[in-house]
């Protein structure tokens, strides 16, 4: 039996002191995102609770920070009829001026929308992300170590440099000796304007588990993406490309193509109307991606209350060779807290 | 005329007058002053600069040391004369820019004050802190000349 002694007790509270202390010392900030819409399509009206993104950040030493961010989201597989997600544990630590290293689950910084926006809904310039997400392309998350610059020189020049678990890896482990590798960097010569650049490599094992299918044959990857995006007082414009390339036994070398363009105007701080075109193009011979070429346009019209309470009205038009077409009218309302 | 009775009204228009200031509810744009904490922060920036440290793009002083941003609120005049004048942007957009910053993991919010003297104590109290406002009440606050100038 485990007995409180004086000396114990002495060291409890002196532990007591110190932790209370350390934590009182440091800098935590929690803060979530959340949307509901309401949607119509087929001559149905639905009424959804989306994601609600848990989101903290904390400074524990003059160099070295924490941030985290945890969605709650529904999920039709799980018994509570939601699912908890970590979509980044991120340990960063500045090693000299706009430096740093940084370790965990990142957003791969591999254009500007999965680098920019995460799972913040209030940010979005339209309710949903482009067709290149739902199609696969992107490799949303990489565990891993990486090293980042920001805003040097006067073209603000940044880098990301990521090495992490490939794709097919879990949070804690990768699943093949090969690690995917990202590169990315930007410049920002104008207030509101920044033009990026990615290149991404993975080598993707033979049984490796992706998005439910399971990889057949060894394949090599490289994803290249270009960006421009410029938010300024009066215009909104954001365009991406991305080439994707899947190698097998370097025979086959498939090409996807997936670029959308946004636009909005800015009538005034608060209404935005504006409109997305996006497509996606697969080789006949893809052999990693679900091969269904898709066109999609999306207008609609954003009011933004403030900065942390946003709604958007928007028609959306999907075209996809097997699905074929899908009309949708759908409102919602983003807010941040 | 009777000037018996334009005495008070003269009065009382002047002490509406001094009220209103005083709350800041009438206020021009009046001057604002760049005040920093005496470890870290150098004596004197140019313009330029100066709105790269505001914006949360230069992240460290020259010695290493973090830079702290003190703002007032947004919603309060010196606050949105701050927005406007320093930053080019509204009280929102302000608070979008820094909620952006965070969200991305590529930086820190400043720290909002409601009063002045709760600014200047913090900078004073804070190494590598920057802050603005209009008048220095604390003699002992350290001004940051910007570009040669005691006021921006």
């Amino acid at each position: 039996m485990w007995k409180l002694t004086a000396k114990t007790f002495i060291a409890l509270v002196i532990l007591f002191y110190i932790g209370v202390n350390s934590l009182w010392g440091q800098k935590t900030h929690i803060r979530g995102f959340i949307e509901a819409h309401t949607s119509l399509e087929d001559s149905k009206v639905s009424f959804g609770l989306g994601e609600q993104d848990l989101f903290i950040t904390s400074e524990i030493s003059d160099r070295l920070s924490f941030l985290g961010e945890t969605v709650f989201a529904f999920s039709g597989t799980s018994e509570s009829s939601f699912k908890v997600s970590i979509e980044r544990v991120v340990l960063k630590y500045n090693f000299k001026g706009n430096h740093s290293l940084l370790l965990g689950k990142h957003h791969t910084p591999i254009n500007y929308w999965n680098d920019s926006y995460h799972h913040g809904r209030v940010f979005f310039p339209t309710i949903e992300r482009p067709l290149l997400f739902s199609a696969g392309i992107i490799p949303i998350h990489t565990t891993g170590l990486s090293i980042q610059g920001q805003n040097l020189g006067d073209l603000r020049f940044g880098y990301d440099f990521l090495i992490g678990n490939g794709i097919g890896s879990s949070d804690i482990l990768d699943n093949d000796k090969h690690k995917s590798i990202t590169a990315a960097a930007h410049i920002k010569p104008a207030d509101g304007l920044k033009l990026g650049a990615s290149f991404y490599y993975d080598i993707i094992s033979k049984g490796a588990s992706v998005h439910g299918h399971d990889v057949s044959e060894q394949i090599k990857q490289s994803l290249l993406t270009a960006s421009v995006a410029y938010f300024g007082k009066k215009f909104e414009v954001l365009a991406e490309g991305t080439l994707a390339t899947n190698r097998v036994n370097d025979v086959l070398r498939p090409h996807t193509t997936a670029a959308y363009l946004y636009t909005g105007i800015k009538l005034d701080e608060h209404w935005v109307p504006y409109m997305r075109i996006d497509n996606v193009h697969f080789e006949n011979d893809e052999v990693f991606f679900d091969e269904e070429n898709a066109t999609a346009f999306v207008g609609g019209i954003r009011y933004e209350i403030n900065y942390l309470a946003v709604v958007k009205l928007e028609y959306q038009f999907i075209h996809g060779e097997v699905s074929g077409d899908n009309n949708k009218v759908i409102a919602q309302v983003a807010v941040g807290f | 005329m009777d000037k018996r009775k334009l005495i008070p009204v003269k009065c009382w228009t002047f002490l509406l007058a001094v009220i209103l200031v005083s709350t800041g509810h009438v206020r021009g744009q009046g001057e604002l002053t760049v005040i920093g904490n005496g470890k870290s922060v150098p004596s004197a920036l140019n313009m330029e600069d100066l709105g790269a440290i505001l914006k949360g793009e230069t992240q460290r002083w020259n010695d290493g040391k973090k830079i702290v941003i003190a703002l007032m609120k947004t919603n309060t005049p010196i606050g949105s004369d701050t927005c406007l004048r320093v930053y080019n942007m509204s009280g929102n957009e302000l608070n979008k820019h820094f909620l952006a910053l965070v969200f991305q993991g590529r930086g820190d919010a400043p720290t909002f004050f409601t009063s002045v003297r709760d600014l200047e104590e913090f900078v004073s109290n804070t190494p590598g802190a920057i802050g603005i406002l209009d008048n220095v009440s604390d003699p002992s606050t350290r001004v940051i000349m910007v570009d040669g100038k005691k006021a921006i």
